[in-house]
């Protein structure tokens, strides 16, 4: 076993064991290049990310780049994935269907998953995303992943 | 090359390489014609998603996508509006590999008065080998606020206002 996967998967132990998804997140790059959070809240795990000006798609207006948008959504259900069930690699994903519904302001977007169907080969997540309210969400997104 | 994409191409080159996400992964657009763009990622070690194989995450390649079809798509238009994007959807072939550039290339192959249909894909070594494909769908929105007179008396303000100013009457 390479070092690398070493370190993932003592993370993943850790992570679950201490009810902390946000030590997921700091295992992976990405996550702190567009500044994902999380934290379980209740039963489930609340996703965000805060604004920041490298997080910007139209500078005009301004609004978050709907690139980010995507990838904080595939993020958030690849770390669902990651917490809830027993994974132990980086699910590989394949496809990522998403719709825009508002335009994402410059604030907090907030996001939580929802898996529908694991399967043993793949899983099938579905995750929201909103601002002002979970009533109002700005985008969502559904998506398949290979698990090993 | 006709007079619109003369203006458009400076434009989508500063607002896609020099400003905001796309200056952060450091795009870069290397053509620009009407309706079609390409564009390239180099490799950076900041947006991997794969700790063990270093392999760059999929929202980099969704945002590359998104980019690349929105340029697409305006490059099209003929009138001051803006496109958002009403869906993206992407099909992943097989990983991107680590330490190597990404191109990308989208084409606008419908354009109806309120849609606009486009499709795109992402490769490295081969473009016939993808790494991902997407379809993507665009709202065109006659709008006066992105005329270049308004975006540049917006700039204007926010230079003598200053950056607080402007969010917040951007949030209003």
């Amino acid at each position: 076993m390479s070092d690398a996967l070493k370190i993932l998967q003592e993370g993943l132990v850790k992570a679950r064991t201490e009810s902390s998804p946000q030590q997921i997140l700091d295992l992976i790059p990405y996550s702190s290049f567009i500044g994902a959070e999380a934290k379980i809240e209740g039963t489930e795990v609340l996703y965000w990310l805060d604004r920041r000006p490298s997080n910007i798609g139209n500078p005009s207006l301004p609004a978050i780049h709907g690139g980010v948008i995507g990838g904080f959504l595939e993020l958030s259900a690849a770390i669902e994935i990651l917490y809830t069930l027993d994974v132990n690699e980086v699910p590989k994903v394949v496809d990522f269907s998403l719709d825009y519904l508002r335009p994402g302001r410059f604030k907090t977007i907030y996001a939580n998953c929802t898996v529908l169907r694991q399967g043993r080969k793949l899983v099938n997540v579905s995750v929201t995303a909103w601002q002002d309210s979970s009533d109002t969400p700005i985008a969502t997104a559904r998506c398949h992943f290979l698990i090993t | 090359m006709d007079l619109r994409l003369a203006i458009f191409k400076p434009m989508l080159k500063i607002a896609m390489e020099r400003t905001g996400h796309g200056a952060a992964l450091g795009f870069q657009l290397t053509k620009v014609g009407r309706g079609e763009v390409e564009m390239t990622f180099p490799y950076k070690e900041e947006v991997i998603g794969n700790p063990v194989t270093g392999v760059v995450h999929g929202g980099v390649i969704v945002s590359l996508l998104d980019t690349c079809c929105g340029s697409a798509a305006i490059t099209t238009l003929t009138s001051a509006a803006v496109t958002p994007t009403m869906d993206l959807r992407l099909d992943y072939m097989h990983p991107a590999e680590p330490h190597k550039p990404i191109y990308v290339a989208a084409k606008v192959y419908r354009n109806t008065s309120n849609v606009m249909f486009c499709r795109g894909s992402a490769w490295q070594d081969d473009p016939e080998n993808p790494i991902a494909h997407c379809v993507a769908t665009f709202m065109k929105v006659e709008t006066p606020s992105i005329s270049l007179t308004n975006i540049i008396r917006r700039r204007f303000n926010r230079l003598i206002k200053g950056d607080k100013a402007f969010e917040q009457e951007a949030n209003k």
